[in-house]
């Protein structure tokens, strides 16, 4: 189902906690430079071997640390984003997850990281917001994007640039509060959106997350009748509703900003993994030239001595 | 004990219990909460939840948000909550004696409107201690 959303994106893409393709790709190092050095260093000096010997093997300590330094976040955060279900899951249970839901003016929350190097769920969540808005997008529809974190800024700002209502970064570094989420919301809230989409990757395990579209109404009493089996206790029924779907914003943005950010750093392990790995291949390769053109050296000394020797003796 | 109780705050589960009887501080006053009560929603005002297990009633304030009750179980959606574990008494009698002054001698409506917010937390709060007491 996945794949498909990947190409045809029916509106069907924005079911929530959808399938989607596990976003986990490893960083591609860029190596290149190293590469060329390993395949002309049979002739070079070998002092040039040796630098790059060198800048490999530090490369690879450096993503090593932060690996680690992504593994001990990630198990703060992992416990932050269980904690932070507990409030958003029974509102998801009691005003229902609309992916169909239609409205006149939608604003889309793309969530992403502050920093790179954390594999591709920045991109994916880019993706998905284009291709969200170019299948919502109609003749009397207005949309506008509030953008979270640097990352989804710089790749939006690209092509949607005139969307752009407005950018909140810095969400990453120190835990976000309820009522820093809750002051997110509100400015979400200036947009007088008719359907908010939460874009974001949900964390299901280490190794995978979850692209997922989170909508929220900005009224939740037009939420398909899921409310109508309650009483609403309190004489005004219009604001109390309203109060609603405000929690409801900022409890959905809160978890969102807690699993992102948690698939952030999981993300950011497996892809420092694999640059790890990819440094030591690296290093094996260089090392092995290294001793083949020292050892090549050799001989060819010892050659031209014996035969000298040859010479002279005969 | 036939209700089942919890209470949400982002920070997690802060209580999920069985319990006899809730009281909830709505925004139109307390309202009670017993077996096989009609599917409700509620806003909840900055206040003190009462739930009673047993004959013994436990105190938990709670900082604004959601109540919603279905099929006896009863879900307490909050911006925070606190117990009387969570709370040391001195404390909570110190700020709450700040908080009325603060309120007593704001000037500006917008001050009064912040001391009020923090009058209604810290009152929450006493009361939670007090009743632990009695």
């Amino acid at each position: 189902m996945l794949r498909r959303a990947g190409h045809s994106l029916g509106s069907r893409l924005c079911q929530r906690q959808g399938q989607l393709e596990p976003a986990v790709q490893g960083l591609k190092p860029s190596f290149a430079v190293a590469e060329e050095a390993v395949e002309g260093a049979r002739d070079a000096s070998t002092l040039l071997v040796k630098q790059r010997m060198k800048s490999v093997a530090n490369i690879g300590k450096i993503t090593k640390a932060m690996k680690m330094v992504a593994a001990s976040k990630m198990r703060s955060a992992q416990v932050n984003t269980m904690n932070s279900r507990g409030i958003a899951e029974p509102l998801l249970k009691l005003l229902g997850d609309l992916p169909d839901a239609q409205g006149k003016k939608n604003v889309y929350v793309p969530i992403t990281s502050d920093k790179g190097l954390c594999g591709g769920i920045n991109t994916t969540v880019c993706k998905y917001t284009r291709a969200s808005i170019k299948a919502e997008d109609g003749e009397d529809k207005e949309h506008s994007i509030v953008v979270l974190g640097e990352k989804g800024r710089s790749q939006l700002q690209r092509d949607l640039r005139a969307s752009i209502h407005s950018t909140v970064a810095d969400t990453g570094k120190v835990r976000v509060t309820f009522a820093q989420a809750a002051a997110i919301a509100d400015g979400i809230n200036t947009t007088e959106f008719d359907v908010a989409r939460l874009i974001f990757n949900r964390f299901h395990s280490a190794i995978s997350y979850k692209p997922t579209i989170a909508t929220s109404l900005e009224k939740e009493a037009e939420a398909g009748g899921l409310l109508d089996q309650y009483e609403i206790e309190g004489p005004d029924r219009a604001e109390l509703l309203q109060n609603l779907s405000e929690f409801n914003l900022a409890s959905t943005l809160y978890n969102a900003l807690m699993e992102n950010n948690c698939s952030e750093q999981a993300s950011r392990m497996a892809a420092m993994e694999s640059s790890t790995k990819n440094a030591e291949e690296m290093l094996g390769k260089l090392t092995l030239t290294y001793n083949r053109t020292r050892q090549a050296t050799i001989t060819t000394e010892l050659i031209e001595i014996i035969s000298g020797a040859t010479a002279l003796a005969g | 004990m036939v209700l089942q109780v919890s209470v949400m705050t982002p920070d997690g589960i802060f209580w999920d219990n069985k319990a006899e009887e809730v009281i909830l501080p709505t925004n139109t006053g307390q309202m009670g909460v017993l077996a096989n009560h009609a599917p409700l929603i509620t806003a909840l005002d900055v206040g003190v939840t009462l739930i009673r297990t047993d004959k013994k009633w436990t105190p938990l304030a709670v900082m604004g948000g959601f109540a919603l009750v279905k099929q006896n179980q009863i879900t307490i959606l909050v911006n925070g909550a606190e117990s009387a574990d969570t709370l040391q008494s001195e404390k909570v009698e110190a700020s709450f004696e700040e908080a009325k002054n603060q309120l007593e001698n704001a000037e500006s409506e917008k001050q009064r409107v912040d001391a009020l917010f923090q009058f209604k937390r810290a009152r929450a709060r006493y009361q939670v201690i007090k009743q632990l007491v009695n």
